[in-house]
Parts: structure tokens; C-alpha cells; sequence
């Protein structure tokens, strides 16, 4: 392997490895714009240049390969100075409106200006070159194009990853500018990286621009329930507000994050979440909303025996809350019509990131079909369609899923625990909230059998509490109580039942082989 | 003295065969390719599009183990003002062009070849296309050319009014039906060139430089001209002189017996003030430091600036250096593909500024500042545009400091 210094310090690389990747390797940061890790290098905004003993031109180290013996400084008077004046050349038509601009606080150029730059500007302000602003490029992103620097991430991005190439350059020299191929916005699945990897204010997400300074924002280590793909992601909230998901990432899930799984958090949104419980279609505060639900439960499983009460497992839901659904349908109701068959075609869909299966813990509840049994699918709808089921506990979406094939639901009373109004695809006579996965820890497995948990970034609304804990609530309340008050036992029981002792250790906090983000 | 690539005045077959055309095919069809390569580097042959690289030297670049097809494209996407040379030669020799390009592919082993040749040079595509086709009629291109079994196909791209298509990278850009954008170097063209493959490229002088090579030898070539510039050299000279026009001579003459005895002398009134001798993209000379010169490579760089494509622009005592300099920052400006950043953005200042100080309404510091633009484009560029625009902008003001601070003042 090729042997080299940066700086006076020695590293060896394998061949084909650039000087800024040996740098990286070393801990130099080498500013950069257009070089991203993701996308192919282009070479032309001229941030990166170092150096290289023996040759008389500054080199660029995002394209200039390693070599035996070479010797790379990163901080002679030469580089201060090219760093310096592409700084100058990137600021002359940049309208500096940092003040309102969404960049502002993760901005390269403000960074950079402040790092490397610090020059007085020379331009007369009447020369700027005054362009575009506001521009609409799709469903989530606004384009600037006065702020730009051309550095065509965003371009290498739609023609490299997404392959969908919305976007390009028009025009020339200085009249250069990004521009959408027919007019039209950028119409792909992960779209909003884009505003992600711009390192300027040029694209900004139509969905955060305004809502907040990044310099407040606090940053969590979670994952995305959006799909089975379990894409680590870093929940950005502030005030216990939720502003945009993220990506972190890490090899073995994700370098991007889909546009779908960042709208996830919109679910917190006031509106459409449930913070009350809905009993007879009145509003209820949870906690008395519990003594109805296990009174329901408690009635059926008198009126008709406790094989009459179906529960249902999710895969929407964490490890933690379907084996509470297990344990209160086995141990508290003592049913043997428990579902927890929820699986279906799992792989990437698009050979990127979005999977087959929407939802993020089918693997789960396999986990906990392993050790609890109960009834297939079709078992299950053939006894509902029978009318031999008198109640059904369940949570929304996985009811949802399973309406197709269900004949009437409306004479079957339902205990169903639910996120959001829009999640409630029938009616029900009660309706408890839960705390979501950006308000309470929980396990996923995803579709490579990784198992991955989800942190508590925000508070759940006042009352609303995981579901585990519902669940656990109401069967205190039955009088059969599943005896999972804390944390501690429901962490207890997961490792015993769920996971097995010795597969906990092998639980991968979100990000923690790669914590680093996109922006780079 | 004998001319070489300007011997033959009249574009068709039967006038350049009289003329002794198409020799230098058969001679070199009884060589090896190599040995063909070898001649051409013995002549001591040099790039004349303007880097002046050594030809054969080019050529032995290209790996000898890759299978992939081979390619030659001809550079003659001639558009440097000042530099107008390919364009005589492809009106009165095309089949100049044609054998040297047959030979040269023959060397290389390309059995298709290229000539990119420059939009607005309409007719001298006809021309060529004519001369490709009467060629084809002979059996001079074509399959199994005279018998060799070695075939040809010449292909003739025409431009769409890009000054960078010129550049090589961008120009393989352009035929690959790509925008013409430089491409990063390395890997230089030899190794993965058009369509991913190994290519040379020449400019047209120098393809139209090879048959006479074959001909008479590489040592009789290299006997021309003087020392490390062998050979004949077409110049083309514009300005206020009694004769402009293109003219091949030896390397090496004396810049001032040139002016004189080939351009004709300044016109009646006007005074020698300064010369651009290689093109527009080289450093200004002042008369003093031109008339010093020869006409070769080594000479022109001694005096200060480079021998290029050999357009030689004459500038004289009425010329504005502020407004001379504005139409060529307006150029380079212009032409910028805007990729990297120093030439993106610098050009376009530049020439705001210079247009400022052409009308008197520049801030005093303006020159220092245009000055100092300059200075960070140079050799800081992805190609060698950034450097085409900076070096005349510095030298200009190096040379001719006096008119620019006048024009700074308001007093222009």
C-alpha cells in the first residue's frame, strides 16, 4: 500500500485512494463543497487544494490520487491563500442573507468564511449578480439559486442516486445556474436529501423552512417506522417539538433517509394526533378511559367465554408493545385467539432503501410468534367472519390492514388503540391513545433481522402513555394483571420471552457504527 | 523556402495528387505502425494548437495492451481570436488533412477517426466532407486502403459555437452528444478518451504536418527550423499591418522580418505598440520586447509570453490597452463553461470592472483589484480557460499600468 504524509503525519492507503480520504483517515479536515462521500466526485469548486511536494500546482484532494512517498500539506501560506480567495469568488453574487435564510447555522459558506476566509469583500454591491429566489422544485423543496455556489451535489445526486436527473445546470460562465429539465420540480422518493446535502441555503425543505434555528435544535439517535427498512435517522426537536428526521448514517441500514419516513414525525402534529380517549365518540381523559376498556373486555369474557375476545399483534408496534398485546391476551383474557401473523414480501423496492413492507416490525412479531403461538391470519378472519368473536382488542392500522377481508365489523365492539384520527378506518366505541416512538423507547427488527430501538426524543402528551403500559393498566383493571408495571419489568420480560438473553447484547443503538450526517 | 502544409492552393484531389498527394499514404502503408510513430517522434513534430507537446511522444501514450478500440480526433474547433490557420489550411488543402490523418491512424491503430471540426466553419466542413469523400472514392479511406488491410472511417463533427468544445476533453464531451464540459485530468485522454477509450488528439497543423514527415523523414523535418521548434510553422497575423494574413515559414525567423517582409509592415500612421504572439490566451509583449524575438517556441517564451497557436495579433499606438483588454475578458468571460469556480466568477468581474474603467467610472483600486483577480485564477482552474483569461489580464496590466490607472482615474 502507498505510504504518504499529510502534514508530517504518515498513513498508508490503499491504492486508488484520494489525499482527502487519507486526510480524513488522519483526522485533517480538508474544507470542500462539491466533494460529497455519496456522489462522484466532480473536481470543480476548487475548495480542496492542497500541497503535494514536487508538483507546482496546487492540487485538488477529492481527485488527486495517493501515491508512494508523497508528501501533501494542507496549511501552507499557498492553500490558506487559494481556500481564501475561492471563498471570495463563492461570495461575490452570494446575496449574504444569512439572517433569513434556513442554512443559516449548518451553512458551509459561514463556516468556511469563517475558518478560512475573514476577508473584506471587494465587490462593489452594485455588481452583484442578482438571480432567482423561491423557487418551488417539487413536492418538498424550495430553490434559491442567488445563494448557490454550484457545487452540483443536488445534480449528481438525481442523476447518480436517484437516477430520476431532474435537475441540471443551464447556462453558462458566471449565468450558470441549477435549473429543473422541463420546468419541472424534482419529483423522486428522497428528495428532501437533496436540501440535506446542499451545503448552502440554495435548497431548503419546503417543511422546516421557518420552523426553526438549527442552533437550538437538540438531536436524538432513533430509527425510522416508516418501512422494514429500520433506517437510522437523528430526531431534530426543540421545546419538545419535533422539527425534521434526518438521516445518520450507518452501513448497515442507510446513507439516506426517504421522504416518506421523514414525514413520520408529522403523526405529532396537533390536529390529527389523539392526545383523549374517545369512548361512545365523547372525549375522555385516558386514565378513566382504561377502567371502560378492561370493563368491555371483562363483560365479553363473561358473556361468552374468554375465547370470544381476539387480540390482535401489530407490526406497527415496537417489541415491547405486542408482547404486552401477547401477555394480556394470554395470561390476563386467556384467549387462544391471538394474532400475531402479520408478515409479507420483505426487500428493497426501489434498490435504494424503501422496502416491500411499510411497516417496521414484521420481523418482530415473529420473534414473539416463536414463543406465543396463536392463530394464523385466515384462522383469525374465519373466526371473526364465524361470529364467534364477541370483542376485538387491536390496534388501528393493524385492523386496517385486515378490513378487506373482514365482513361487517359494526356489531363487534373493539378496544383499539390508535395514534392518530386519520389511523381509525371504522368506527369504535373506545379509542385509547398511545405514546409514539418519537415519545417512548421501543424495539424493531428490521427486514435484515437487525434489531434496532427507537429513543424517546419528545414527551408524549399529558396522560398518554406507551401502550405497553395501557395494556398493562387495563388488565390490573380486569383483575389478571400481566405484571408489567416499569421499564425494568417490561425490559425484563422482552430479554426473557422476546429476544432471549443472549441476543440482547446485540441490540444496535441507532448510529452507533456511523454517526455522521449527510451534510458533511 | 519550401512550403510544407501551404504548397497546395486549390481543395481538390486531382490538383493535391499533381502536387506529389498521397505519396506519404503508400510510403507509410510499407512501414510498421510503430515505425511510423517513431519517425514522427525523430522529426521532433510539436502540438500546434498551442500546448506545442511533442506529437510522437502523444501518440506512444496510448497503452499498448488495452483492447478497446483505438480513436484519433482532430482538434478543429479552431475559435482563439487571432488564431485563424486551420481555417486556411482546410480551405486550400483538406486533402492535406486527409492523408495526414490516414497515416496518423495507421500509427496509432484507430480505425475511426474524428475531426471536430468548428461550428461556424461551414464551409470548410463541406470542404472537408468533399475531400473525405473523394479520398473514399480513391481507396485513400475506406476498407483495406490500398491494399494494406487496414481500414478508416473519418467522421466529420461539426461544432455548435462553443469556444471550450476546443478544449480536448470538453471537445470528446461534445461528441459523445454530451454538454461540453472539461473533463478532470488524469486519466489523461490516451488512456480513456472518447466513448471510454484510448485517444489522440491533434490539432489539424499538426495532422497536416505528418505526410511530409513520411515523406522526406524525420531528420529532414527536424533539420527545419531552429533547434527543439523544428519544422514549418502557419501564423496567422491580424492588426493594423499592410498584409494580414496566414503564412507558413520556418520556426524560428525573426519576429520583425516577419512584420516586414510577410505581413508587410505596419500600415501607413500607425506605430507598433504591442503583440500577442500565440493567440489571445498568451501575454501581451510590448514592441521592444517583441522585435527582440524569434518565431519559435523557446524564443517567444524567453521574450516573456508563448508561441501557441501562432495567431499573432499587432496592436498599435491608436489601440486602447483598457478596451483592447475588455473585448478579451468579454470573450474569456463569455465562453467560461462555468464550471469551477475561480473562472465562473472571476471572469465575469473582470470584465465588469474593466467595463467600469473603459468608461472612467472605476474606483481607483479597481486596478490593483482586477490585477489581483487575475492573479488567484492562475493555475487554479479545472482547464487551462481560467489561465487564458488571466494571463493577458496580468500582463496587460503589467505592461500597460500608465492607460489602466489613467482610465481609473476618470480620465480615460
Amino acid at each position: 500500500m502507498p505510504k504518504l504524509t499529510i502534514d508530517g503525519k504518515t498513513i498508508e492507503m490503499p491504492k486508488g485512494a484520494t489525499i482527502l480520504q487519507a486526510a480524513q483517515a488522519l483526522g485533517v479536515y480538508i474544507p470542500r463543497y462539491c466533494y460529497h462521500p455519496s456522489l462522484p466526485v466532480s473536481g470543480t469548486c476548487r475548495m480542496c487544494v492542497v500541497e503535494v511536494e514536487k508538483t507546482a500546482k496546487l492540487q485538488i484532494a477529492c481527485a488527486t490520487e495517493i501515491a508512494d512517498g508523497m508528501a501533501v500539506r494542507t496549511d501552507t501560506p499557498a492553500v490558506k491563500k487559494a481556500r481564501r480567495d475561492v471563498l471570495e469568488y463563492l461570495l461575490i453574487n452570494h446575496p449574504v442573507d444569512c439572517p433569513i435564510c434556513d442554512q443559516a447555522g449548518e451553512c458551509f459558506l459561514q463556516d468556511y468564511y469563517m475558518d478560512h476566509g475573514l476577508h473584506k469583500s471587494r465587490i462593489a454591491p452594485g455588481d452583484k449578480i442578482r438571480r432567482s429566489k423561491r423557487r418551488a422544485a417539487g413536492k418538498y423543496l424550495t430553490l434559491d439559486n442567488e445563494r448557490c455556489i454550484l457545487c452540483t451535489r443536488c445534480v449528481r445526486f438525481c442523476d447518480e442516486v436517484t437516477r430520476t436527473g431532474e435537475l441540471t445546470v443551464s447556462g453558462r460562465n458566471d449565468a450558470s445556474f441549477i435549473d429543473m429539465k422541463e420546468g419541472k420540480g424534482v419529483d423522486n422518493d428522497y428528495s428532501l436529501n437533496i436540501a440535506d446535502i446542499c451545503p448552502v441555503g440554495a435548497f431548503t425543505s419546503r417543511d422546516f423552512r421557518f420552523k426553526a434555528r438549527v442552533w437550538f435544535l437538540k438531536k436524538t439517535g432513533s430509527i425510522c417506522t416508516g418501512c422494514a427498512a429500520g433506517c437510522n435517522i437523528e430526531v431534530h426537536h426543540n421545546e419538545g417539538i419535533v422539527h425534521r428526521l434526518m438521516p445518520a448514517p450507518n452501513p448497515e441500514t442507510n446513507t439516506w433517509l426517504c421522504d416518506r419516513g421523514r414525514m413520520t414525525y408529522k403523526v405529532l402534529r396537533a390536529g390529527d394526533r389523539l392526545s383523549k380517549a374517545r369512548i361512545k365518540k365523547g372525549s375522555m381523559e385516558p386514565e378513566p378511559a382504561l377502567r371502560q376498556a378492561a370493563h368491555l373486555i371483562d363483560d365479553a369474557a363473561h358473556r361468552a367465554g374468554p375465547e370470544s375476545v381476539a387480540v390482535l399483534g401489530s407490526p406497527y408496534l415496537s417489541l415491547e408493545d405486542n408482547l404486552a398485546i401477547a401477555e394480556l391476551a394470554s395470561g390476563s383474557i386467556k384467549t387462544g385467539a391471538l394474532c400475531l401473523d402479520f408478515s409479507c414480501e420483505q426487500g428493497v423496492k426501489d434498490g435504494i432503501l424503501i422496502n416491500k413492507d411499510q411497516t417496521p416490525n414484521a420481523n418482530g412479531l415473529k420473534l414473539l410468534r416463536a414463543r406465543y403461538g396463536g392463530l394464523d391470519q385466515n384462522a383469525l378472519i374465519g373466526l371473526i367472519n364465524s361470529g364467534r368473536i364477541k370483542l376485538i382488542v387491536a390496534e388501528a392500522r393493524a385492523l386496517n390492514s385486515l378490513r378487506e377481508k373482514l365482513r361487517d365489523l359494526s356489531n363487534i365492539p373493539t378496544v383499539i388503540l390508535a395514534l392518530a384520527k386519520s389511523d381509525l378506518d371504522f368506527d369504535s366505541d373506545c379509542v385509547l391513545p398511545y405514546a409514539s416512538y418519537f415519545e417512548t423507547e421501543g424495539h424493531f427488527v428490521n427486514y435484515k433481522g437487525r434489531i434496532q430501538k427507537t429513543a424517546a426524543a419528545v414527551a408524549a402528551p399529558e396522560g398518554v402513555q406507551p401502550l405497553w403500559l395501557v395494556l398493562s393498566k387495563i388488565s390490573s383493571y380486569t383483575g389478571a394483571p400481566i405484571k408489567i408495571e416499569d421499564t425494568k419489568a417490561m425490559s425484563a420480560k422482552l430479554s426473557e420471552y422476546a429476544l432471549g438473553k443472549s441476543v440482547i447484547p446485540a441490540i444496535c443503538k441507532p448510529g452507533s457504527i456511523a454517526a455522521k450526517s449527510t451534510r458533511e | 523556402m519550401e512550403k510544407i502544409l501551404l504548397n497546395v492552393a486549390a481543395p481538390d484531389i486531382e490538383t493535391y495528387i499533381k502536387a506529389g498527394g498521397y505519396r506519404a499514404l503508400k510510403k507509410a502503408f510499407a512501414m510498421k505502425p510503430e515505425d511510423v510513430t517513431a519517425e514522427v517522434k525523430k522529426s521532433n513534430l510539436r502540438g500546434r494548437g498551442g500546448a506545442g507537446f511533442p506529437t510522437g511522444l502523444k501518440w506512444s501514450f496510448i497503452p499498448k495492451t488495452n483492447p478497446k478500440p483505438r480513436y484519433l480526433v482532430c482538434n478543429a474547433d479552431e475559435s482563439e481570436p487571432g488564431t485563424f490557420k486551420d481555417r486556411e489550411l482546410l480551405r486550400k488543402n483538406p486533402h492535406l488533412l486527409v492523408e495526414g490523418l490516414t497515416i496518423s491512424s495507421y500509427a496509432i491503430g484507430a480505425k475511426q477517426c474524428y475531426v471536430y471540426i468548428r461550428g461556424e466553419f461551414a464551409e470548410e466542413a463541406e470542404l472537408l466532407k468533399n475531400a473525405v469523400r473523394e479520398a473514399a472514392q480513391r481507396g485513400f479511406i475506406g476498407k483495406n486502403i490500398l491494399n494494406s488491410g487496414f481500414d478508416l472511417e473519418i467522421i466529420t463533427h461539426r461544432g455548435a459555437g462553443a469556444y471550450i468544445c476546443g478544449e480536448e476533453t470538453a471537445l470528446l464531451e461534445s461528441i459523445e452528444g454530451k454538454r461540453g464540459l472539461p473533463r478532470l485530468k488524469p486519466p489523461f485522454p490516451a488512456v480513456v478518451g472518447l466513448f471510454g477509450c484510448p485517444t489522440v488528439i491533434n490539432n489539424v497543423e499538426t495532422l497536416a504536418s505528418v505526410p511530409a514527415i513520411i515523406e522526406k523523414g524525420g531528420d529532414w523535418y527536424a533539420g527545419l527550423g531552429a533547434g527543439k521548434s523544428a519544422g514549418t510553422k502557419l501564423f496567422s497575423v491580424s492588426g493594423p499591418v499592410k498584409k494580414p494574413g496566414v503564412y507558413e515559414i520556418e520556426l524560428g525567423m525573426p519576429f520583425k522580418k516577419f512584420l516586414e517582409e510577410y505581413a508587410g509592415g505596419m500600415l501607413e500612421g500607425s506605430v507598433l505598440k504591442a503583440v500577442i504572439p500565440g493567440g489571445s490566451s498568451v501575454p501581451v509583449l510590448t514592441a521592444g520586447e517583441a522585435l527582440k524575438m524569434n518565431l519559435d517556441y523557446e524564443s517567444v517564451q524567453q521574450a516573456g509570453s508563448m508561441l501557441g497557436s501562432g495567431g499573432i495579433i499587432i496592436i498599435d499606438d491608436k489601440a486602447c490597452m483598457v478596451e483592447t483588454l475588455l473585448v478579451l475578458a468579454g470573450f474569456y468571460h463569455h465562453e467560461s463553461c462555468g464550471q469551477c469556480t475561480p473562472c465562473r466568477e472571476g471572469g465575469g468581474w473582470i470584465e465588469k470592472l474593466l467595463a467600469k474603467m473603459e468608461k472612467g467610472e472605476a474606483r481607483e483600486t479597481d486596478v490593483d483589484l482586477v490585477y489581483s483577480i487575475a492573479e488567484n485564477m492562475l493555475a487554479r482552474t479545472l482547464c487551462p480557460l481560467g489561465d487564458a483569461l488571466a494571463m493577458p489580464v496580468m500582463s496587460f496590466i503589467t505592461k500597460f499600468r500608465p492607460e489602466f490607472e489613467a482610465h481609473a482615474k476618470g480620465k480615460p
